[in-house]
């Protein structure tokens, strides 16, 4: 009610619409406003750009700590409260969806995308006029970029490795990069499916983290990898060669039925009839699965009743039968999906051409826990397991999302299948693409564009300055590279001077890059329309 | 003596002069809020919610922008309702509709401060907007018998709603889209045959129109992934054991074999029902509730396709496009009708895998798969989207189309003006103050888009002395321009529908002459 009244007598003076100056203070304001917490976000990540680029340390709410390098998660845990800064921690994560990689990169594209746009409206261009040229500008910007690249073959595994430790060097676990690189490529391409050359689903890569040991023991498995110890409380069998791996969904242990039930003692020798039926029934249940000579059994977690008894164990040790239990349900397709079984639901349906076959079902000691291995497997699935290994949580968790982004560069990768000079090389050259066409557009849209081809530099700026290099210097000859037609002349970050980029192999996919601008300039514009912030319910 | 208190303790009353003073401001007010989203250079809106989450919504859209706010003005909640039943109506021109009512209502205000009778300015604007309406109705233009040029038209209509969102920047594809699912609706105007998927990922211009239906959800383990010729069974009721429903329904027993045999019962049960299920012959089983892991196997076994958890959403559609019936009792199979499709089959969009129904008994159905960068972006994009195929349906069924761009405001104006001029008495300069209000909409856009509007509506104004003038702000390039060349179309519909229920929303402002506000209910304080 109070702003209805404040923006009413506001509205009195100007009785007549057309007669009258229109009073734009508060949208300047409000747009001012949104574009300095944008850019505030942006500024806090930009540091983190390149191999040279830091790490920052978040500390979340609950005490947990977070060393990180990776865009998406910085802003992920950052808890921004501002509309506008939200929007671009969103454009990050969108970016993550889209490409997995190239996270910090598209947060600041939008931020210096956002100081050029605030001096042209400050020159009193209209945010619609500034929010179509950069949809242009990012149109060519798209065209540029696919005329710089070079396609790639699937079969041509050295330049996706090379691809996949670009995107690691500027992390962590840099120092791994050739251990991991080449095992990202190698988990990718096995689960391409023939069918789809063009889809990865990521979904179909295991990722098992387990403390201890480090970075270097992180290695792929070739089966699966449970994160578990098989069960031996009654000694059963923890190796098991030639395995017949049944996936069951019911539980070994006293009946329970869904209404609610209770047995009634009325003396005491019905108590050890009781114990004995209950005897009995369990080991009616494994006799069945014995009989269809299976010897290892994956248990579904149940929240209705206990999976195992110990009971149920001894008798299952007895029959040599290894037993992993509390499986997620989540899991459970893709255990399937590996083993090439189907799960069984019901002690009925326990036959023998549901079962999987692995060579070997093994527990093997990691560090202080233990891990259950199956390797072996007979008509595995389009699925693969990476069991990462670490000194400390931090390590690993950070190690994780390394992999995750060098994955999903692959996956950019085999999706559309063409390669981008990294270092820099194609930001400069965009920029100096676009500023030569700035010149034969007309009116505001010339000079738009001229900001947008400026704006771009800020990736080779920001690179040279993490690196510790003097960005003006580098910039300005990097530029005057590309005048002289060295399309691929970049930042070497390592050797401190300007390189031909794709000679040093660094490069990144085309999808990552293309992404990034389009997003960016996306964001930008959405951030240019607002006028106004609302409080609603 | 002084009277005594006639109302409750907390209520409140004002009267006369301040009560009509309240709701012309709280009306402006709300005006002036929404007014810069109008026309295609208008700004968007953030929506801060102030509720759990902190969610943020980045619209354009003036129904949705009005919905979400607090008020507490009565008039002001009149103009959020007109804007919402045009939403319902038309679903286009909810922006418009509060704009004009706004300035009415400024309008009328200069009126009673100029000792104008409210009942006078009332019967002023009606007349006005009566003869506005039939200035309209003889320059519409309707193509219904050349199915060529309406498809064009529709195009137009379609592009022109458009630009004024976020889909401006691919509005040619948009108005493909909508228009192809519209026409697929043959006259109906039942959008419920159109579902809208949103996928983040990919860009606005990766969006596609897909016949058929998508459901975003998994295909059991072990079932096949692909059937031809499908008969489906569409459901809602639960697959674990019928549970007797009575508090407190335990058995007695007195062995742990009867349990077992319990146990077998209740599993033979479910397994009846699935036998009674798959009985009706079907080879898709689509059901609201869980189906555990049991009746999974039972369906996997008997190479069912079975997919549980549908959205209650989800399945209503379904069984509308499949031409199916949702059942709930399996008992007599010749009485429940089955849906039926050419097609199931798992697609992967982006990132995830979803379930789709191709050659559907009701042909009109058809998906539209939305991709952008992100969820504001989709959600508006949803609601722009949704705009359109809202006005595209009315205008299929009522086909009279105008121009657009400020042209319907500048051909009602001059024909109010002309009638202002030959009413004697005080209402015509009601009738005149109506002629200014609709003027006030051009002006606005070109506000908006930051060109000089008293010079531009000027000459607007004389361009349109002409006869036949088709004359129109040109936003792009910021002159006046011939807006049937440039293809700038409008339903009539929404543009009666926002005259009309602009004039009668002020008219209801007008009339108030008393606020009573009654005491607010109290709450009681848990403790």
């Amino acid at each position: 009610m109070a702003a209805a009244t404040a923006a009413a007598t506001a509205a009195q003076p100007r009785s007549s619409k057309t007669e009258s100056y229109v009073d734009n203070k508060r949208k300047e304001d409000i747009r001012q406003a949104n574009i300095k917490a944008a850019r505030a976000v942006a500024d806090a990540v930009r540091t983190s750009l390149g191999p040279k680029g830091m790490d920052k340390m978040i500390s979340t709410a609950n005490g947990e700590v977070i060393i990180t390098n990776d865009g998406a998660t910085i802003l992920n845990k950052m808890e921004v409260l501002q509309p506008a800064a939200k929007m671009l921690v969103d454009l990050s994560k969108s970016q993550d969806a889209a490409a997995g990689d190239g996270t910090t990169t598209v947060v600041v594209i939008a931020g210096a995308l956002l100081k050029q746009c605030l001096l042209l409206l400050t020159n009193g261009i209209h945010p619609t006029v500034i929010s179509d040229s950069l949809h242009k500008a990012s149109t060519k910007a798209v065209d540029v970029l696919t005329a710089m690249a070079v396609p790639l073959e699937l079969s041509d595994r050295e330049s996706l490795i090379k691809s996949a430790s670009t995107s690691l060097n500027s992390k962590v676990v840099s120092q791994y990069s050739t251990l991991l690189a080449p095992l990202a490529v190698d988990s990718v391409l096995s689960v391409v499916d023939p069918a789809k050359p063009d889809m990865v689903d990521l979904r179909d890569i295991k990722i098992v983290k387990k403390l201890g040991g480090t970075v270097d023991d992180t290695e792929l498995v070739k089966g699966l990898v449970f994160d578990k110890k098989a069960s031996h409380a009654a000694g059963g069998p923890t190796r098991m060669e030639n395995a017949k791996i049944a996936v069951i969904q019911f539980q070994i242990s006293p009946p329970k039925t869904d209404i609610e039930q209770s047995i009634v003692v009325s003396d005491y020798t019905q108590m050890d009839r009781i114990l004995k039926e209950e005897r009995n029934y369990i080991l009616g249940m494994i006799k069945k699965i014995k009989a269809t000579g299976c010897n290892v059994l994956l248990i579904q977690k149940s929240i209705l009743r206990d999976a195992v008894t110990d009971l149920s164990l001894h008798y299952l040790a007895k029959a040599k039968i290894m037993v992993i239990k509390d499986v997620e349900r989540d899991d459970i397709e893709f255990i399937t999906k590996t083993l090439n079984c189907f799960p069984i639901a019901n002690i009925e349906h326990f036959r023998a051409e549901k079962l999987g076959h692995a060579a070997l079902v093994e527990e093997v000691s990691l560090g202080d826990g233990k891990i259950v291995k199956v390797t072996g497997i007979k008509d595995m699935g389009r699925t693969t397991t990476v069991l990462i290994r670490g000194s400390n949580q931090l390590v690993i968790d950070e190690a994780e999302r390394s992999l995750h982004d060098a994955l999903c560069v692959v996956r950019c990768l085999v999706s559309k299948r063409f390669l981008i000079a990294g270092g820099g090389a194609p930001e400069i050259e965009l920029s100096r693409q676009l500023g030569a066409w700035s010149k034969v557009l007309h009116g505001m849209e010339g000079y738009c564009v001229r900001s947008f081809a400026e704006a771009l530099e800020v990736v080779p700026y920001t690179l040279a300055e993490n690196a510790g290099l003097n960005p003006i210097a580098i910039v300005t000859e990097l530029r005057n590279r590309h005048a002289q037609g060295e399309i691929n002349a970049g930042i070497n970050v390592r050797k401190g001077q300007i390189t031909n980029i794709l000679e040093e192999n660094v490069v990144q996919p085309l999808l990552v890059s293309t992404s990034a601008i389009t997003l960016a300039t996306e964001c930008v514009r959405m951030i240019l329309k607002i006028d106004d912030i609302v409080n609603v319910r | 003596m002084a009277i005594e208190r006639i109302l409750k303790d907390d209520a409140s009353e004002e009267k006369g002069e301040r009560a009509r003073m309240a709701s012309f401001v709280g009306a402006i007010a709300i005006t002036d809020l929404v007014k810069t989203t109008l026309g295609p250079k208008g700004m968007d809106k953030i929506l801060q919610s102030t509720g759990r989450g902190q969610e943020v919504t980045v619209t354009n859209d003036g129904a949705t922008i009005l919905k979400s706010l607090h008020i507490d003005n009565p008039a002001a909640k009149v103009l959020i309702d007109i804007s919402k039943v045009q939403d319902d109506e038309v679903g286009d021109g909810t922006t418009s509709v509060v704009v004009l009512a706004g300035e009415l209502l400024r309008e009328a205000e200069k009126l009673v401060a100029a000792k104008i009778h409210p009942m006078t300015i009332i019967s002023g604007y009606r007349i006005a907007a009566e003869c506005a309406r039939n200035a309209l109705l003889q320059r519409v233009v309707d193509n219904k018998e050349n199915a060529e040029k309406f498809k064009s038209d529709l195009m137009k209509i379609a592009k022109t709603t458009l630009s004024s969102k976020i889909l401006s920047q691919d509005k040619e594809h948009f108005a493909q889209l909508a228009v192809d699912a519209v026409m697929r609706l043959k006259g109906s105007t039942n959008l419920e045959a159109i579902q809208i998927i949103k996928k983040p990922g990919g860009s606005l211009k990766d969006s596609f129109l897909d016949e058929g239906f998508i459901l975003d959800k998994k295909i059991g383990l072990g079932q096949p992934k692909r059937i031809e010729n499908a008969k489906i069974l569409v459901a809602n009721t639960a697959m674990d054991t019928d549970k007797v429903k009575i508090y407190g329904a335990r058995v007695r027993v007195d062995s742990m074999s009867k349990v077992a045999e319990i146990e077998g019962a209740e599993k033979e049960k479910m397994r009846e029902k699935v036998q009674k299920i798959i009985a009706h012959g079907i080879n898709c089983f689509v059901n609201r509730q869980l189906i555990y892991n049991f009746p999974e196997e039972l369906f996997a076994d008997a190479g069912v396709l079975a997919i549980e958890h549908a959205d209650f959403d989800g399945i209503e559609r379904l069984a509308l496009v499949t031409g199916g019936e949702i059942a709930s009792t399996f008992d007599n199979p010749e009485s429940v009708k089955l849906g039926h499709c050419k097609l199931i089959e798992e697609i992967m969009i982006g990132e995830d895998k979803l379930i789709h129904f191709s050659g559907v008994e009701m042909g009109q159905a058809c998906t539209i798969v939305l991709r952008g960068a992100s969820h504001h972006m989709l959600d508006e994009a949803e609601r722009s989207l949704h705009d359109a195929l809202c006005v595209l349906s009315q205008t299929v069924n009522d086909t009279r189309v105008v121009l657009g761009g400020g042209w319907p405001e500048m051909v009602m104006a001059k024909a109010v003006d002309e009638l202002a001029r030959q009413t004697p008495g005080k209402k015509s300069h009601a009738i005149e103050a109506f002629s200014r209000s609709l003027v006030a909409i051009p002006t606005i856009i070109a506000d908006n888009a930051g060109l000089d509007s008293a010079d531009l509506v000027a000459q607007l104004r004389a361009e349109h002395h002409k006869e036949g003038c088709n004359a129109g702000i040109d936003v792009i390039s910021g002159s006046v321009g011939d807006m049937a060349e440039l293809g700038i179309s409008e339903s009539f519909k929404v543009k009666q529908a926002v005259l009309l229920s602009a004039t009668e929303a002020a008219e209801m402002i007008l009339r108030v002459d008393e606020i009573i506000t009654c005491a607010p209910r109290k709450r009681e304080d848990r403790m």
